[in-house]
């Protein structure tokens, strides 16, 4: 089977899975609407639309990266470290003067890097993803604690908050960032021969190399996604903070994986629409932001996203038990 | 097929966007008519926002606010992030609370420094904000704009006590090991440095090491520290987390006649320890006068009414001696 029967085969599904996952997240919506109504409070006001869509950009950023390193068949576990280490290192650059444009720049190339240090170690190391990214987890965090022994860095200039919490038309800037990147990212999954080949790695390693894909390079390039995306996702945490936490990010790694799992992306790689990870991180934003509005005490409230995420899935798999 | 998808999620949020515009302007025409008054005036809600919940410490701290509450009769709206102390989910229960229109917020911060943002919409929400337990520090108010109450103990100050109580009853130059929190934490430091301070002196210190609040932590660093100085005659732990690691080691290792372990926070568990004779002493704080005091001044702050500044709620080493008696306080405030 070569790298165009895999799309073409991907195609049909996708449209069952898409389908279940959009009446999920209205189902969700609407249940939160007017279970608030009931309980006297609101969910559906613009601005509760606007600290959703706010909330669950960072996670929805990082969740691209992830997307992408999934559908090789791999996973990246490292991003949520990859965060708090842009956060600090960026806080220091600050504090020395650079100015933030620069710093940007000088963050998604670290971002880049770190990925793509990962990602040499799993194509031409041939070292597992899983454990590659869950010691680059662990030394990124350390780094991160030593660069600034530990400290958080606060008082940054007002130009780093603007990043975030600027609004445009009154709806707020984050929504503009995430949509011009997930339309990059769908663009280069479906028009280029980059996003064929992570299609074709993911379906089937052995074929697409057979089929003349030069598999090393693009999971090379994956993991290098995932590190930048994680980055961008970093910068936008420490813009809408305007603190730079060491331990900013931990756990990340985990939300986002559990977006694209939502979104119906198939762990073992090779199946599934990016564009549904930003539901599936928009389904878990809201989720978060309705349990607290209702006021769920804390831990209800994850054993709820944690039911959620298991039943995304089990609905999706449901599609393909039937096929079978 | 592609086409048809992305029109669906088009759809989608426009739909979501209209039936939002629809539920904006139907709040703005409702709100009024409740100030109107069927139900003169509306009921107060208060935000109460704890480091964490899972630690018996901030769910002593929400019994006490709770109790208030319930006794002066308005809402309180409990949210704490999940495991990890963090500045970002704090913005995010933040920004939920000031949507879904509470009246006023108590926080204990994460750190002294992570919540500009959230205070600056605070500020800009025309929320009042009352800050317990963990100081929110100075440059961070400046940065808001906004003048904040703070009720809390002066971590640094319980420490001295421990420290002074060791030196009036505890032989000069016992060999002396100090468990830390976690690095570059204030509140860390502050036992620290209390403890040292009016200790430092008397005893001699041969180990210091940071335990980062944990009970697995405090009992490997304990088991490590027995082993390279057999000799020592005190522990203080800057919680009692890692009060009750330590114990753990040194029970291990046969020396609980010859060491004696100061702990702090005064949790039930090392309340029980003291009592036992397992422990020497703990300092408590006391977090259920913060709730009280928070819910308490925030509902007059809300009415208009003159509302205290800074309060500092006491801190004090519970030893045998007075073990019973704190116990029986800390009854009213459990679940």
């Amino acid at each position: 089977m070569n790298a165009n029967a895999i799309q073409k085969d991907n195609k049909k599904k996708i449209d069952f899975q898409s389908l279940t996952l959009y009446i999920g997240a209205i189902a969700i919506l609407i249940i939160f609407t007017v279970v608030s109504k009931l309980a006297g409070k609101n969910f559906l006001t613009f601005g509760n639309i606007q600290n959703v869509i706010t909330q669950s950009s960072v996670i929805a950023v990082i969740a691209i990266g992830q997307s992408v390193v999934i559908l090789t068949g791999g996973i990246d576990l490292s991003v949520g470290s990859i965060v708090g280490f842009v956060g600090i290192l960026g806080g220091l650059l600050m504090k020395a003067g650079m100015p933030i444009g620069l710093v940007c720049v000088v963050l998604i190339i670290m971002g880049i890097l770190i990925g793509m240090s990962n990602g040499a170690l799993i194509s031409y190391g041939k070292i597992p993803a899983f454990i590659v990214t869950l010691g680059s987890l662990q030394i990124i965090r350390g780094v991160t604690m030593v660069v600034n022994s530990g400290k958080p860095i606060s008082g940054f200039p007002e130009g780093l908050r603007a990043i975030m919490n600027t609004k445009i038309m009154g709806m707020p800037i984050s929504i503009l960032y995430v949509f011009i990147l997930y339309a990059i990212i769908m663009t280069i999954m479906k028009r280029t021969r980059l996003g064929r080949w992570i299609y074709a790695i993911g379906g089937n390693a052995k074929a697409a190399k057979l089929a003349g894909v030069k598999t090393r390079k693009i999971e090379l390039y994956a993991y290098a996604m995932s590190g930048l995306f994680a980055a961008v996702g970093g910068i936008l945490l420490l813009s809408r903070l305007s603190y730079a936490d060491p331990n900013a990010g931990s756990g990340y790694e985990l939300d986002a994986i559990a977006a694209v799992v939502i979104g119906g992306i198939a762990m073992s790689g090779g199946k599934g629409n990016i564009g549904n990870t930003l539901v599936g991180a928009l389904i878990l934003g809201m989720l978060k932001c309705g349990l607290q509005i209702l006021n769920v005490p804390v831990y209800f409230q994850t054993i709820i996203i944690g039911l959620a995420i298991i039943t995304a899935v089990f609905f999706d798999k449901a599609k393909e038990r039937k096929a079978e | 097929m592609r086409k048809k998808l992305s029109i669906v999620i088009v759809c989608m949020l426009l739909l979501s966007w209209v039936l939002a515009g629809c539920d904006s302007t139907s709040t703005k025409e409702s709100k009024p008519s409740t100030q109107d008054g069927d139900k003169e005036k509306e009921a107060i809600t208060i935000g109460f926002v704890p480091m964490t919940l899972n630690n018996e410490y901030f769910i002593t701290m929400v019994n006490g606010a709770k109790q208030k509450a319930e006794e002066l009769g308005i809402q309180l709206d409990v949210q704490a992030a999940d495991q990890h102390a963090s500045a970002a989910a704090q913005l995010t229960i933040v920004e939920n609370m000031i949507t879904s229109g509470v009246d006023g917020i108590c926080i204990v911060p994460s750190s002294s420094e992570g919540l500009s943002t959230a205070l600056k919409k605070c500020k800009e929400a025309g929320i009042p904000v009352i800050n317990l337990d963990t100081k929110i520090s100075q440059s961070i108010l400046d940065e808001a704009g906004l003048e904040v109450a703070f009720y809390g103990t002066d971590n640094y100050a319980g420490a001295k006590s421990a420290g002074e109580f060791v030196v009036a009853n505890i032989a000069k130059g016992v060999e002396t090991a100090i468990l830390t929190g976690i690095e570059g934490q204030q509140n860390a430091a502050d036992r620290r440095n209390g403890f040292f301070d009016a200790a430092g002196s008397h005893v001699k210190v041969v180990a210091e090491q940071s335990a980062n609040w944990e009970v697995d932590q405090g009992y490997t660093a304990t088991q490590n520290i027995l082993s390279a100085n057999p000799n020592i005659g005190l522990i203080f732990a800057s919680n009692d987390g890692m009060a009750i690691g330590a114990l753990r080691a040194v029970e291990e290792a046969g020396k609980q006649d010859a060491i004696n372990i100061i702990g702090f926070d005064a949790i039930s568990e090392a309340l029980n320890m003291v009592e036992a004779g397992d422990m020497y002493g703990t300092v408590a704080q006391y977090p259920a006068e913060m709730g009280i005091l928070g819910v308490d001044n925030m509902v007059k702050m809300i009415k208009g009414q003159e509302s205290e500044s800074y309060i500092d709620t006491g801190a004090k080493l519970i030893t045998s001696e007075n073990v019973e008696e704190h116990k029986k306080y800390c009854e009213q405030f459990a679940d």
